[in-house]
């Protein structure tokens, strides 16, 4: 099937996420969708997929045009979408999961039997070695991955959508899954491949389209390009963005990893940030940098390798009381769910964290509390009607500045800050970053983790980039612009 | 703070405001509206305006009195359904460590009897002993949910069968008498009345208030019901602090078992603290306490009790069949729900 998207326009409010986009995809070819994180990837697939309307533009599949009021359309047109988070039921065998959303009956009971044969010969029409019978929750994620695509196929969908199907996937799994979507090429379907990784599409892709804040900014054969110019189209040239001009004096060496491993999300990390030093961390999605300073934070449940020292002395950090008693904050990702006490006050919430050292005898010394609170609301500039209202009253600047408050109240030698400007508006981000550095020209070591890589070029001292669990670079200085940060973070050097 | 600017809009849409958004104003009105259909039941069946008062001073004491032992249960449970949790072996509980008091004080045969030990002195340490005894078990609750990892209703769920059946199976030839002197601590009359039980469970309401408004450990309590992932986030000891809150519930069921046997002078090993968690937690929701942990308070609890004490009396005195009082209670308890979830929103 032959697939033309012609002029696409979405907007949500008087945000522009997509203008003008043009979009086509032959059947037998796979076509990588690229950019950065929002720039409209997600909201075009989704008008493919039927999930969100268009506000303009046609779609056409083999030159007729259609037109999708539900995801319900788009699948009886013949358009599999493969979500990222896959769409399975663990507690079901596979070919009970290959069939669901209707089930083959006979009589009153469901065909079991020509579940389990249907589900064989499409297996092995698509060499695909693996028994109906199983529960999906024995299966691995790439083999999750390759029952989902079958599951699309069964429906007759001749047009895959797979949203970054790699990023949980290892290596061999990888492997797997794209040995699949050669053997679906070659029986013509084609494949829409969204993925941050450079070097996979280079692998696997025979076209690219590459969008950058909603405008389709460039297109061509994989064949004529390579991860250099296709990073530099997803950051694109004219991006010009403010960069870090201090100049701080970087004290003594406060925290140090060395060789640490954990199970599956980072492997052999070795790394050390300097009192009065802002460091930056950052990589795409899967990259592992999260759990890595979570496990740092004693956060983590799971076991890891290697050692951290602080002010030069091993330390074990079993949990996270025992991270703030060694003077180790952290500042968590996803604020609502990680961060925000929403049942409690302003106060209390800007409070939770010192909370036990300002008790006097039995109680909590509340006048202390507030004058503590308080001089942390004039220090970050926190804007609040009374202290005393829910934190949810506040908007998302000001409980993230909220948030802030309750670790530096502690006073903390080491703070690590992870994705510090999510859900934060352009000026309340600006304002963290003064705080950062203003922080840092205090003698706290400081610890950035982000994917943006403007955020890095803007805030950061020096960067490391992960990719995959792995340090691939450090940049500093000159090379710390976001060409190379994306060029490393899309696995550039690696393989 | 906030009244005062409310009340500029008038009268209704303060209440409207309050009644939506402050669980602890909801719930007292609901206990006012009670206590004002018990006045009239209770004016009814004395005939005159002048029967009202003596009567409804009986029937106070009387639901202060009996709600005692439950009531000081419910403020335990309480702090652990404001955590996110749930502790059903706080009958059974009460139960396993009533027969320990019992063969600790016992005047022919009790263990404190037997190194010597009368009097005073010996119901004093009884009652130390017990409400150590009660921590630990508290403590074995918190143990399996903080460190075993086991869901809260799981772990009291197996407990309570537990203490229950040890309970009875050690008390099978045991008839146990309670000394006059223990009797002593509930039964002294003030102004001819017993109302020893009911000064104790509110001395025990306004300590645990102080507790949960005043220390570090109630806000910790709050922080881990609101989102517990934030609370270890923040550097807060999630297992140590739910340890402890398992435990003050069971020296809650420690003291309960002590004013229980002072009180009632024995025990129905079978049979004694039966329903008592179901009592306990409807308490706490009908006083504005979410399941789902995070928001609640101790006075709320208290008046939850009320509530449905003032409840019992109520259908008790215009002669609703016993069986019948229960079906009331379900509906009391599942419309205070519903009111919950209007918050929500």
């Amino acid at each position: 099937m032959n697939l033309f998207m012609h002029k696409i326009n979405k907007s949500f409010g008087a945000n522009n996420v997509l203008t003008d986009v043009d979009f086509k995809l032959n059947s037998g070819e796979i076509c990588a969708l690229l950019g950065e994180n929002g720039a409209g990837k997600s909201t075009l697939m989704n008008i493919l997929g039927g999930v969100l309307p268009a506000d303009s533009g046609t779609i056409e599949i083999d030159g007729k045009e259609v037109n999708f009021e539900s995801p319900v359309d788009s699948l009886d047109a013949g358009i599999g979408f493969i979500h990222q988070e896959l769409n399975l039921v663990n507690d079901l065998t596979i070919y009970e999961n290959m069939f669901i959303t209707h089930l083959p009956k006979k009589g009153l009971f469901l065909d079991t039997a020509e579940m389990i044969q249907k589900t064989e010969a499409l297996f092995q029409r698509m060499d695909v070695d693996m028994d109906p019978r199983m529960m999906v929750r024995d299966l691995d994620a790439s083999y999750k991955q390759i029952v989902e695509i079958c599951r699309a196929l069964l429906q007759d969908a001749s047009l895959i959508i797979m949203d970054e199907p790699t990023t949980s996937l290892t290596e061999p799994e990888i492997r797997r899954v794209f040995a699949m979507m050669r053997t679906l090429k070659d029986r013509g379907v084609g494949i829409i491949f969204i993925s941050h990784k450079l070097n996979e599409v280079m692998e696997i892709c025979d076209r690219y389209t590459v969008l950058r804040d909603g405008n389709m900014v460039a297109e061509g054969l994989v064949s004529e390009t390579n991860t250099h110019k296709l990073a530099a189209h997803m950051v694109g040239h004219e991006v010009t963005t403010e960069i870090n001009t201090r100049s701080g004096q970087h004290g003594k060496e406060v925290l140090r990893l060395e060789n640490l491993s954990d199970e599956r999300h980072f492997r052999n990390i070795s790394m050390a940030v300097h009192a009065g030093e802002v460091l930056g961390v950052t990589g795409l999605l899967g990259d592992g940098r999260s759990e890595l300073f979570q496990t740092v934070f004693g956060a983590m449940n799971t076991k890891h390798e290697g050692k951290i020292f602080l002010d030069g002395a091993e330390i074990h950090v079993r949990n996270t009381h025992q991270a703030l008693d060694h003077g180790i904050a952290y500042l968590p990702r996803n604020r609502k769910e990680n961060a925000i006490l929403k049942d409690m006050t302003i106060l209390d919430n800007g409070s939770i964290v010192y909370l036990p050292k300002i008790v006097r005898g039995l109680f909590i010394d509340q006048k202390r509390q507030e004058a503590l609170f308080q001089k942390e609301v004039d220090e970050l500039r926190i804007k609040m009607s009374d202290k005393f209202n829910l934190i949810t009253s506040l908007s998302g600047g000001n409980q993230q500045k909220v948030v802030l408050a309750k670790w530096l109240m502690s006073d903390p030698k080491v703070l690590i800050l992870d994705n510090p400007t999510q859900g934060v508006d352009v000026g309340a981000k600006e304002e963290i970053y003064q705080i950062i550095h203003r922080l840092a020209d205090t003698g706290v070591a400081i610890i950035v983790l982000s994917s943006e890589a403007q955020e890095i070029v803007r805030v950061c001292d020096r960067s490391w980039v992960m990719f995959h669990g792995e340090q691939v670079g450090l940049v500093e200085g000159d090379d710390m612009n976001e060409h190379n940060i994306m060029y490393l973070a899309t696995g550039g050097n690696a393989a | 703070m906030e009244k005062s600017k409310k009340e500029n809009k008038g009268f209704i849409s303060w209440f409207k405001d309050n009644w939506e958004h402050n669980s602890l104003f909801s719930t007292l009105f609901a206990l006012l509206v009670m206590v004002l259909i018990q006045c009239v039941v209770m004016w009814n069946n004395a005939g005159s305006f002048a029967g009202l008062f003596p009567k409804m001073r009986m029937a106070w004491l009387n639901i202060l009195r009996n709600n005692a032992y439950a009531g000081i249960i419910a403020l335990g449970m309480c702090f652990v359904i404001i955590s996110g949790g749930i502790d059903l072996s706080v009958g059974s509980m009460l139960c396993c460590l009533g027969a320990i008091l019992l063969y600790l004080i016992e005047p022919n045969f009790g263990l404190l009897l037997k190194i010597g030990l009368t009097g005073p002195l010996a119901y004093a340490l009884s009652i130390i002993v017990l409400v150590c005894i009660g921590y630990v078990f508290g403590h074995l609750n918190g143990s399996l949910v903080a460190y075993g990892k086991l869901p809260p209703f799981i772990a009291t769920l197996g407990t309570m069968k537990i203490f229950r059946s040890v309970t009875q199976q050690l008390t099978k030839k045991f008839n146990p008498t309670v000394p006059a002197g223990f009797k002593a601590i509930t039964s002294t009359k003030i102004n001819g009345q017993v109302i020893l039980p009911i000064i104790y469970w509110i001395t025990i309401v306004i300590l645990m208030h102080i507790i949960f408004k005043k220390t570090a450990f109630g806000r910790q309590t709050i922080a881990i019901g609101s989102n517990e992932r934030a609370a270890k986030l923040s550097g807060i000891n999630v297992n140590m602090t739910k340890r402890n809150i398992y435990s003050l519930c069971g020296v809650m069921c420690a003291i309960a078992a002590i004013i229980y046997i002072a009180r009632i002078g024995s025990m129905d090993f079978a049979n004694a603290g039966n329903g008592y968690e179901m009592d306990a937690i409807m308490a706490v929701v009908v006083g504005g306490t979410a399941m789902s942990g995070g928001r609640g308070s101790v006075i709320g609890a208290f008046l939850g009790m009320l509530i449905t004490g003032v409840m019992n009396n109520i259908l008790n005195s215009v002669g609703v069949p016993t069986f019948l009082c229960e079906a009331v209670k379900g509906v009391i308890i599942i419309f205070a729900v519903l009111l919950q979830k209007k918050d929500n929103a």
